[in-house]
């Protein structure tokens, strides 16, 4: 997502002025510089439009297309709903709407779209375009009520009104007046409008009633005439009454149930947020949308998930037991949903996919069994809700790796700056007085008696020598920098080790001494051998260094538990409670008064660290007594059975 | 003077001259060469007693001149590799070389593992299918399966007693892990070393005065043991 700027949204409809909003949002995202999407909400009507709205929608999809808009399109049947989701999901900033879907209030049913989109998304700028088509306000022709349903209202109304008769009958015989009449066929109107699901059966039943309490109950009686002369006037008023009544019933319910779906709907996807950014990685994140599906829909449901442009092997969420699934017959149907970029059937309909795809970026397809039945509206609404929150959790969930990732590169990055510019300076030392005490060599040889160059040789071998230590713990350090330490573990005899170590500290020129106490047991260690002895010669390197040349150290091999413990020991002055953490950090360099600063890097100690827990060992510096330093670190043990 | 003769194969001037200078200071005699090419060409027309290689050459790698040379000689090879290399070193001894020294090596080293090859080559030179063998205080029959020190029987294992011919048989010569194990053993796995410094430790134990700085038997580390000639 292009994150400060402008994302334009506008939404594909087959009305006739929907040509100028795409125009105008595409002007505005030029301005911006910004995205364009052209969204198309498809409700589950949209197959029963007329052939000359679907050609109109086709134009404005491809006057969108050439206009640079990127056309998606949603399912659902709500569709401020689904427009305001989409464009949470995709960080739309601006929503251009036509003044004819801004729409008046009408006088049943939902407040307009401006309103609804305001309250699902308030967030989001709306901009209203005015419309000046003369037709007037455009309206898709709406898609007949089914037959049953009408059945079912029409049934209800007549029962309604027969049983309004049915009680008005003896209540006109007992002698009750005509008000209480007019009053029980306003309540059978009003219950009309409460039970059935159009309007026009409220308004019909308004006008039955009339007609059916002037044809029975007023004089004369069984005929559409009326003497009083304030009869007019009573069937007038009976008739707004009855009409007004059941119209704020009918608005009533609609609020509610509306009011009751929205609140449904916040939960569910509240849940579903909730539990997908808890999700850890992309198949946790796939396992909790499939549940959220399998949960809410009670659907079979199946998840391919995209790896590097491949659809990898589905995984299958049963709603109930078993679920046969033929991958080989529905990978063509997946494919093609994430290639069309579409919702789409399999070819014996037996699965719906979904793609799981935000801007760009494709993370999988979503299959649903709609063997038995196709989704309904609500359904496809909640599917394109969780699919919406999975792609949001995997969109979230690759960002924050790829920042992490980006974090880790930058960190490694000022670690080699580092590591540079504190080498470089380091180097120079020991370099310039080899090179010049060369030169002085090669210039002045015959001028120097024997005892100065003997010095001097000695001088330019220690420094090499020193420089060669110096390249041998830089290129582990690098190694451990880029990742590469790898180990190379065998089963080493501990005292080997140890032996190796020392010998090698003891090529050196100093007066102090190593003693070594091997523990009386055989103890094999599993380690890198050459690892393992770089870190008792730099622990040994270092004791010399802080402790003084002539310190005694000691070097003592044991067992401790499951691990082996190496402890060397020198009579220094100690390391200070204060730096016990810190002498293992990189380029720290103690405050101990050894005079030739420049023999110290901070490496050493880092560097053995790093080479301890790379083996799961630990290392610690404690006091010794008096005075001096332990460093203690341990390696594991290795148990060995004897081939004979 | 010295009647050795030395091929030093190296490509970087500097250590070709540092090698030659030194060995020039010591009275060997040399020969050099800075491609593998050049090196089995040298080895073939010259004859030498012993071939310092370095593993990292231009043209060829090092492994492959040891094949190359292993075809018709037994010449001593030893080859010369940067430190963190331990791969390169085994795989170079496991191909035929004898010894090995590290990068960057200080001259006293470069002779101590000349001398060792000399002394080696002496020994090869008339008992080598001797059933009895003799190294310092060492005595092993071979016909009578048994080992010496100093007139003193060594109670040793079969595995022990396995391992000293082994090594007795190679002195001077580094042997690797895997080949100590293949050659004990006849398998190499990783639990056979584990067992391989068990009783490498055990075996030390009975033949070395002192185990912390041993005379006969040397460890290198992360590569393999040798048979040191002792004096």
């Amino acid at each position: 997502m292009e994150s400060g700027s402008e994302h334009i949204l506008a939404c594909l409809s087959s009305s006739p002025s929907n040509g100028r909003i795409i125009r105008t949002a595409a002007r505005m995202a030029q301005v911006f510089r910004g995205t364009f999407t052209a969204l198309y909400v498809k409700t589950s009507d949209a197959g029963a439009a007329s052939q000359e709205d679907k050609r109109r929608l086709r134009y404005n999809q491809a006057l969108a297309e050439k206009l640079g808009a990127r056309i998606e399109t949603v399912y659902g049947e709500d569709v401020p709903f689904q427009i305001a989701e989409y464009a949470r999901l995709n960080g739309v900033t601006k929503i251009v709407l036509g003044r004819s879907s801004a729409g008046r209030r009408r006088l049943f049913g939902r407040p307009p779209l401006t309103e609804q989109l305001l309250a699902y998304a308030p967030e989001v700028d709306i901009h209203i375009i005015p419309d000046k088509s003369a037709d007037g306000p455009y309206r898709p022709k709406q898609a007949a009520e089914s037959g049953k349903s009408a059945a079912k209202n029409a049934l209800w109304s007549l029962g309604i009104l027969a049983a309004a008769t049915l009680i008005s009958l003896p209540l006109h015989t007992w002698g009750f007046t005509d008000a209480n009449i007019i009053m029980v066929y306003i309540l059978g109107v009003v219950l009309t409008s409460v039970v059935t699901t159009h309007p026009v059966y409220a308004l019909a039943s308004s006008v039955a009633s009339v007609l059916v309490f002037n044809y029975l109950f007023t004089v004369p009686r069984f005929s559409f005439a009326a003497y009083g002369t304030g009869y007019p006037v009573t069937f007038l008023i009976m008739f707004l009454t009855a009409y007004i009544t059941s119209t704020l019933a009918m608005r009533y319910k609609a609020r509610a149930g509306q009011a009751a779906l929205t609140a449904r709907r916040t939960k569910m996807l509240f849940d579903a947020n909730q539990a997908l950014s808890k999700a850890r990685g992309r198949d946790e994140i796939l396992d909790t949308a499939a549940e959220r599906l399998v949960g809410l829909l009670g659907r079979n449901t199946v998840i391919y998930p995209l790896e590097d442009g491949l659809l990898q092997e589905p995984m299958l969420y049963p709603a109930t037991g078993e679920m046969a699934y033929d991958t080989d017959a529905e990978r063509p149907a997946a494919r093609r949903a994430l290639t069309e970029d579409a919702p789409g059937e399999g070819d014996k309909g037996g699965y719906l996919y979904a793609p799981l795809k935000v801007n760009d970026r494709k993370y999988g397809v979503v299959g649903l069994d709609v063997r038995s039945e196709m989704l309904d509206g609500s359904e496809r609404d909640i599917l394109s809700s969780i699919l919406a929150e999975c792609t949001l959790a995997l969109e979230n969930e690759r960002n924050a790796r790829e920042k992490e990732a980006a974090a880790v590169l930058a960190e490694s990055e000022k670690l080699r700056a580092d590591l540079l510019r504190t080498i470089s300076h380091d180097l120079r030392t020991p370099l310039t007085t080899i090179s010049g005490n060369a030169a002085n060599l090669l210039a002045n040889e015959d001028k120097f008696d024997p005892e100065t160059r003997r010095a001097i040789y000695g001088d330019i071998y220690d420094d090499a020598q020193w420089l060669t230590e110096l390249v041998e713990n830089l290129l582990y350090a690098t190694r451990i920098e880029e990742g590469r330490m790898t180990l190379n573990p065998s089963a080493e005899l501990l005292s080997d080790i140890v032996d190796e170590a020392v010998a090698h500290t003891r090529r050196k020129t100093r007066k102090g001494a190593v003693r070594v106490i091997h523990s009386k047991e055989l103890l094999l260690v599993r380690a890198d051998a050459r690892l393992a002895v770089q870190v008792i010669v730099n622990l040994i390197d270092n004791a010399f260094k802080y402790a003084g040349e002539n310190a005694s150290v000691t070097v003592t091999d044991g067992q401790c538990g499951g691990m082996v413990e190496v402890l060397v020991t020198d009579d220094g002055p100690g390391v200070a409670d204060s730096e016990k953490e810190r002498v293992f950090e990189k380029f720290f360099c103690g405050q101990a008064p050894v005079a030739d600063d420049r023999r110290r890097l901070g490496l050493g100690l880092y560097l053995c660290r790093a080479i301890i827990q790379a083996h799961g060992g630990t290392i610690e510096v404690r006091d010794n007594q008096p005075h001096g330093a332990v460093f203690r670190f341990t390696l594991p043990l290795e148990e060995v059975t004897l081939h004979e | 003077m010295n009647k050795f003769l030395i091929l030093v194969v190296e490509d970087d001037p500097p250590v070709r001259n540092l090698i030659a200078t030194t060995l020039k200071a010591h009275d060997y005699r040399y020969l050099t060469a800075d491609t593998g090419e050049g090196a089995v060409m040298e080895a073939a027309s010259h004859a030498p007693d012993v071939i310092l290689l370095d593993l990292g050459l231009p043209d060829m790698d090092g492994v492959e001149v040891i094949h190359r040379v292993r075809d018709w000689s037994n010449v001593p090879i030893i080859v010369i590799s940067a430190r963190s290399e331990d791969a390169d070193k085994i795989a170079a001894l496991d191909a035929g070389a004898d010894d090995y020294l590290t990068k960057p090596f200080s001259v006293d080293e470069l002779l101590a593992r000349l001398r060792v090859t000399q002394r080696r080559l002496a020994l090869m030179g008339g008992d080598e299918s001797a059933s009895v063998y003799e190294n310092g205080a060492l005595r092993i029959d071979f016909a009578a399966g048994c080992a010496w020190l100093g007139g003193e029987e060594l109670h040793l294992t079969a595995i022990e007693y396995k391992l000293l011919c082994l090594l007795a048989r190679n002195t001077g010569k580094v042997l690797t892990h895997k080949f100590i194990t293949q050659g004990v053993w006849g398998s190499s796995w990783d639990n056979d070393v584990a067992s391989l410094r068990v009783y490498m430790a055990t075996l030390r134990k009975k033949l070395e005065a002192a185990p912390g700085s041993p005379q006969y038997i040397q460890t290198h580390i992360g590569i393999g043991y040798r048979m040191m000639k002792v004096e």
